[in-house]
């Protein structure tokens, strides 16, 4: 074995012994699949809030009405919830995939995956009526739902009425 | 009970984690050899392949508590060389770039004409000549004898890429040092 070699696993080892280099403790790596979770948790109930409140919003009402309630409903939309799951996401799959090989799994097998689950439960949600029950009667979701537009409002006074 | 020699990586880093840091040496031992000549391969400077190789083990025993056992840990402690070498050159700007004019006019089959054992030897000297995109993964297949699963692991590349790049290699070694 070269010289230099041997320095390295006694230069390693005397710092293990000394006690300068320490093992980080589990909960940190742990700490990143935990990110990962409330990332993708908070995604996902996004997702399923929008696929449901558009779909609401339509089958309430047509044409003018629905894209009324569709620009109320962005803008009254709680964006900070989207920060947080950025951020989680961001934060997890960082720390995951600095020192694990979590990548591994097929990207577009996550993509569509991902797309159908936030599909499946937006409609889920919206059949059973859970974001009727549950959604409306909290805020922030309660502002987004109500549905009449102000009678005062220009866009309002010039569609002509049906006789 | 099993001599912490005979244990796999894998049992013995969780030995390492739960009960005696101690076999951390027997790590070192069975990794410094051939994570130098895979840091010297890519950094082409043999000092400085020795403190990348130091750094990398430092590294690995902060981290070791990240590592999951169920896979393998040559992949994950060739990873951690790669990224400590990848940093290294960033810093002293010695990346070697593809030079332009490099053609691949040969479409013939290289694998016909390098026989395995000869493409081992050849590989060897030739190394040091080639960009490091693709001397990195010809290094892994040839001299450190990895898959190209590992080695998709090791570089996080897909396997097709490894396989293309590999193949590349070969044609390029091919004009860098020709046979006779």
């Amino acid at each position: 074995m070269p010289k230099e070699l041997k320095d390295v696993e006694n230069i390693v080892m005397e710092k293990i012994h000394q006690g300068k280099i320490k093992m980080k403790p589990k909960i940190y790596f742990i700490l990143g699949s935990i990110l990962t979770f409330i990332g993708l948790v908070s995604t996902v109930i996004i997702s399923t809030f929008m696929v449901g409140l558009i779909k609401f919003s339509f089958r309430a009402n047509n044409g003018w009405r629905a894209q009324y309630k569709l620009d109320q409903m962005l803008s009254e939309f709680p964006w900070w919830i989207i920060i947080i799951a950025i951020i989680s996401l961001v934060l997890g799959i960082w720390i995951i995939k600095k020192y694990n090989f979590a990548h591994k799994i097929k990207p577009w097998i996550l993509i569509v995956g991902f797309i159908l689950a936030i599909l499946i439960a937006g409609l889920i949600t919206d059949k059973t009526g859970v974001n009727d029950a549950l959604i409306i009667k909290h805020q922030p979701m309660r502002k987004m739902m109500k549905l009449e537009p102000p009678q005062n409002n220009s866009f309002h006074r010039n569609i002509p009425k049906q006789k | 009970m099993e001599k912490p020699e005979n244990l796999s990586d894998e049992k013995l880093v969780d030995k390492i984690r739960k009960t005696d840091q101690e076999l951390y040496a027997i790590i070192i031992e069975r990794y410094q050899n051939k994570l130098l000549r895979y840091a010297n391969s890519l950094i082409k400077n043999e000092d400085k392949a020795i403190d990348i190789v130091q750094e990398s083990f430092i590294n690995a025993f902060i981290n070791l508590n990240g590592f999951d056992i169920k896979k393998k840990f040559s992949s994950w402690i060739y990873r951690i060389v790669h990224n400590q070498t990848l940093n290294n050159i960033k810093k002293y700007k010695l990346e070697t770039p593809l030079l332009p004019d490099w053609d691949f006019k040969s479409e013939e089959n290289i694998e016909d004409e390098f026989g395995e054992k000869e493409t081992a030897e050849r590989v060897n000297s030739c190394l040091r000549e080639l960009p490091t995109m693709y001397a990195e993964p010809l290094s892994l297949y040839y001299i450190d004898e990895k898959s190209y699963e590992e080695i998709s692991d090791i570089l996080e590349i897909p396997m097709g890429t490894v396989a293309t790049r590999i193949n590349r290699a070969k044609k390029l070694m091919k004009n860098i040092c020709p046979k006779n």
